[in-house]
C-alpha cells in the first residue's frame, strides 16, 4: 500500500517538475510577493511621511491674500499656480488640493467680514488625507493667530476666545502602517497556501479525467483513496515549498533590504517565519485535498477551476472580516479552518507567545477535513458517473 | 481464463433519460491460450462489459470471474491478473514514453530490475525504442496507442482485454500487434479483444461472441458463425445475426 502510495506521489512530482512553466509561476510570484508588497507599503508611509513636511499647494489668486500666502510660505508650503482643468486633475488623482482665495477676499477682510478661502480637494483619496488635514491645520492655525491679534487690539488676551487649545501626539501613522505590514504578511501567508497548489492540484484531478488517464490508473491494484493519497502527498509537498518561499521572501525583504527609515515596529525574524509555517501546516494541508476534490469533480480543468471561485472567495473574505471588524476573538475562532490561522499569525506578529495548545487546537479541524475530503475523492472515484463523463 | 454467468447491469434513469440495460444477462467464457474475439455495434454494452470485468463498476446480478477470482468479492486479486487497454488510454504528456509504463510498473508492484528489463522488451516488439525517452506530448495516435498498449501488458498480466487495440495504427503497427498477440497467446494467455474491423476480428480470434443490445447474440468460431448465419462472410454474418438476434438471445 505504501509503495504504491509513493509511486503516484513521486509521478506526480515527476509531473508537476516537468511542467516548467507553472512551475517557475507559482515560484517567482511566490518569491516576489514579499519584496513588491512591503515596497509599495512602505513607498506609501514615505510618500505620507514627507507630505507633512513638504507641502505643494497649488493657488488660484495668491496675490488678493499677500499676507495669507507669506504665512504658509513661512510654514514651509510650497505656493504654485493652480492649472485650469484642477477640478478635473483632482477627480483623477493628479492633484490633491488647491486653494482658491475669493475675489472679494481682501475687501471682506478689511470690513471685518471673513474673507473666504476655498477648499477644493477628494476626500475619498486616501493619499491625499494627510495634505488636506495639514493645510486645514495650518488655516486654522493662522485663523486663530489673525483673531487673537485682532483680539489683543482690543485690549483682550487671545485665550479668551479659545478656552480649550488642543493638542494633539499624532502617533496613528506609523502605528496603523505597521498593523498594514502586519496584515499583508499574514494575509499573503495564509493566501500563498492556498494559490501554491491550485494549478497542480486541479491538473492531478480534473487533468486526470480530461486526459481519459483516470480509468487506466484505477484499473490498477492501486485503490482510489491510495492515489489521492499520493497525490495529496506530492502537491501537499509542493505547497509547503510554496509557502516557504513566499515567506523567506518577506523575511529578506524585512531584514536586508534598504527600507526608508519609517519605524516598523516590529521584527520578523528567522523564528517568527518558522512559527509562520507552524501555523500554516494545517493550511498547507487541508488546501491540496480540498483543491483536488473540487477538482476530481470536474470533467475538465476549466470546470474545476469554476468550482474553486467560491473556495477563493471564503478564504480572501474570512480574514478581511477579522481584521476590519476588530473584535476580540472568541475562544472557539481556533476550532475554524482559516479564521484560527489568521488569528495566530496575527499573535505571532503582534509578539504574543505562540502556545502548544492553541496551535493543537488550530490543527484539529482541517486535519479532520483533510481526511473527510481524500475520503470524499476516493468515493467520487470509485463512483460509475465518474468514469462514464468523459468529455 | 474469464467466466461470466448472466452478467446485468442497469444504469438508473437520469432525468428525461429512462433507465438503460446496459448489460442484460450476458453469459460467456474465454479460454487461456486463446483470442477471444467480442464483437457488437455501438452500444452494445461492450465498454460497460468490460468495466464490469475489470473490477471498475459492480453488476448487479449475475458473476464474472477471473481465473477464479469474483470480480466483486475478489477486486484485488482480479486487477493483479488483467492487463487491460480500455476506450480510456490517456498518456501523461510531460512524461516520456518510458516514464509513463513505469508508473504503471510501479503500481502493479514490478520490481525494478524486471521493471527496466520489461520496458525494454516491449519498447522493442511495438517498434517504439526511438520513442521511449520522448514526451509523450507530441506522439501521433497510433504512438500513444502502442505506449497505451506496453502499459497494459507491463506486469505480465495473464488475462489481456483489448478495446479497439488497432484504432489508429498503421499497417505496421497492425502487423506488429497482431505477432505480439499470438506470442501472448502461445505462452498461454487469455486474451479478449474487442473490435469494429471485422478482417482483424476474423484473422485473429479463435473464437467470437457476438453482442447486440446487452445478449450475446451468438458465439462460435468465423466458420460456424458464417455457417450459421448462412452468409458469406463475418461481416454479412454479423449483420444477419444482429439483425434477426432477438430470437437467438441466450
Amino acid at each position: 500500500m505504501l509503495s504504491r502510495i509513493a509511486a503516484v506521489a513521486r509521478k506526480e512530482l515527476l509531473d508537476a517538475s516537468r511542467d516548467r512553466r507553472t512551475l517557475l509561476v507559482a515560484l517567482v510570484s511566490a518569491a516576489a510577493a514579499g519584496p513588491i508588497f512591503l515596497m509599495l507599503i512602505f513607498n506609501l508611509i514615505a510618500s505620507q511621511a514627507e507630505k507633512s513636511h513638504d507641502i505643494k499647494l497649488p493657488v488660484i489668486g495668491a496675490e488678493r491674500a499677500p499676507a495669507l500666502i507669506d504665512y504658509l510660505k513661512r510654514q514651509q508650503v510650497t505656493i504654485t499656480a493652480a492649472p485650469a482643468d484642477f477640478e478635473k486633475q483632482i477627480r483623477g488623482g493628479d492633484l490633491d488640493i488647491v486653494m482658491t482665495i475669493d475675489d472679494g477676499y481682501a475687501d471682506a477682510v478689511a470690513d471685518g467680514r471673513p474673507g473666504i478661502v476655498r477648499l477644493t480637494y477628494d476626500r475619498s483619496r486616501d493619499r491625499a488625507g494627510a495634505t488636506i488635514a495639514e493645510v486645514e491645520d495650518l488655516l486654522r492655525t493662522y485663523n486663530r493667530q489673525w483673531g487673537g491679534e485682532r483680539l489683543m487690539m482690543r485690549g483682550l488676551a487671545p485665550s479668551v476666545a479659545a478656552p480649550v487649545e488642543v493638542r494633539g501626539v499624532n502617533v496613528a501613522t506609523p502605528r496603523q502602517s505597521g498593523a498594514l505590514i502586519l496584515f499583508m504578511i499574514a494575509y499573503y501567508g495564509l493566501f500563498a497556501s492556498v494559490i501554491g497548489s491550485l494549478s497542480f492540484a486541479l491538473e492531478a484531478a480534473a487533468g486526470e479525467r480530461e486526459r481519459m488517464s483516470l480509468e487506466p490508473l484505477l484499473m490498477t491494484p492501486a485503490t482510489p483513496l491510495e492515489i489521492a493519497v499520493g497525490k495529496w502527498l506530492a502537491i501537499a509537498t509542493f505547497n509547503l515549498l510554496v509557502v516557504c518561499v513566499t515567506l523567506t521572501g518577506f523575511y529578506l525583504t524585512l531584514a536586508f533590504a534598504p527600507l526608508p527609515p519609517v519605524g516598523v515596529p516590529f521584527l520578523f525574524s528567522a523564528f517568527d517565519a518558522l512559527r509562520f509555517v507552524l501555523i500554516l501546516l494545517p493550511m498547507i494541508a487541508l488546501m491540496p485535498a480540498v483543491l483536488l476534490f473540487l477538482g476530481s469533480r470536474g470533467r475538465s480543468i476549466r470546470e474545476a477551476q469554476a468550482n474553486t471561485s467560491l473556495l477563493f472567495f471564503v478564504v480572501s473574505i474570512i480574514p478581511m472580516i477579522q481584521q476590519f471588524t476588530q473584535r476580540k476573538e472568541p475562544p472557539w475562532i481556533l476550532d475554524v479552518p482559516v479564521s484560527a490561522q489568521y488569528t495566530l499569525l496575527n499573535r505571532v506578529l503582534r509578539g504574543e507567545p505562540l502556545h502548544f495548545m492553541d496551535l493543537l487546537q488550530s490543527y484539529a479541524a482541517p486535519l479532520v477535513l483533510t481526511a473527510v475530503a481524500l475520503f470524499a475523492i476516493a468515493r467520487l472515484w470509485s463512483r460509475e458517473s465518474t468514469l462514464a463523463g468523459k468529455t | 481464463m474469464i467466466v461470466v454467468d448472466r452478467l446485468v447491469k442497469t444504469f438508473p434513469a437520469k432525468g428525461k433519460a429512462a433507465a438503460v440495460r446496459a448489460v442484460d444477462g450476458v453469459s460467456l467464457t474465454a479460454d487461456d491460450g486463446a483470442i477471444t474475439g467480442i464483437l457488437g455495434p455501438n452500444g452494445a454494452g461492450k465498454t460497460t462489459l468490460l468495466r464490469m470485468l475489470a473490477t471498475l463498476i459492480e453488476p448487479d446480478s449475475g458473476t464474472a470471474t477471473i481465473n477464479g477470482h469474483d470480480v466483486v468479492a475478489a477486486r484485488e486479486a482480479v486487477r493483479r491478473e488483467i492487463g487491460v487497454l480500455s476506450d480510456a488510454r490517456g498518456l501523461y504528456p510531460r512524461l516520456t514514453a518510458r516514464e509513463n509504463i513505469a508508473y504503471f510498473a510501479a503500481l502493479h508492484g514490478v520490481p525494478d530490475a524486471l521493471r527496466d528489463r520489461r520496458i525494454d522488451e516491449l519498447l522493442h516488439t511495438l517498434n517504439l525504442t526511438a520513442l521511449a525517452d520522448r514526451r509523450a506530448q507530441g506522439f501521433s495516435q497510433g504512438e500513444k496507442m502502442k505506449v497505451a498498449i506496453a502499459r497494459a501488458l507491463i506486469h505480465d498480466p495473464q488475462v489481456v482485454m483489448l478495446d479497439e487495440p488497432t484504432n489508429g495504427l498503421d499497417i505496421m503497427s497492425v502487423r506488429a500487434l497482431r505477432e505480439q498477440l499470438r506470442a501472448l497467446r502461445a505462452a498461454g494467455k487469455c486474451l479478449v479483444f474487442s473490435s469494429h474491423v471485422m478482417q482483424e476480428v476474423a484473422a485473429l480470434c479463435d473464437r467470437i461472441h457476438i453482442i447486440g443490445k446487452g445478449h450475446v447474440v451468438a458465439s462460435g468460431t468465423t466458420a460456424e458463425l458464417v455457417a450459421q448465419a448462412g452468409a458469406a462472410s463475418l461481416e454479412e454474418a454479423f449483420v444477419a445475426l444482429l439483425g434477426s438476434g432477438e430470437g437467438l438471445a441466450a
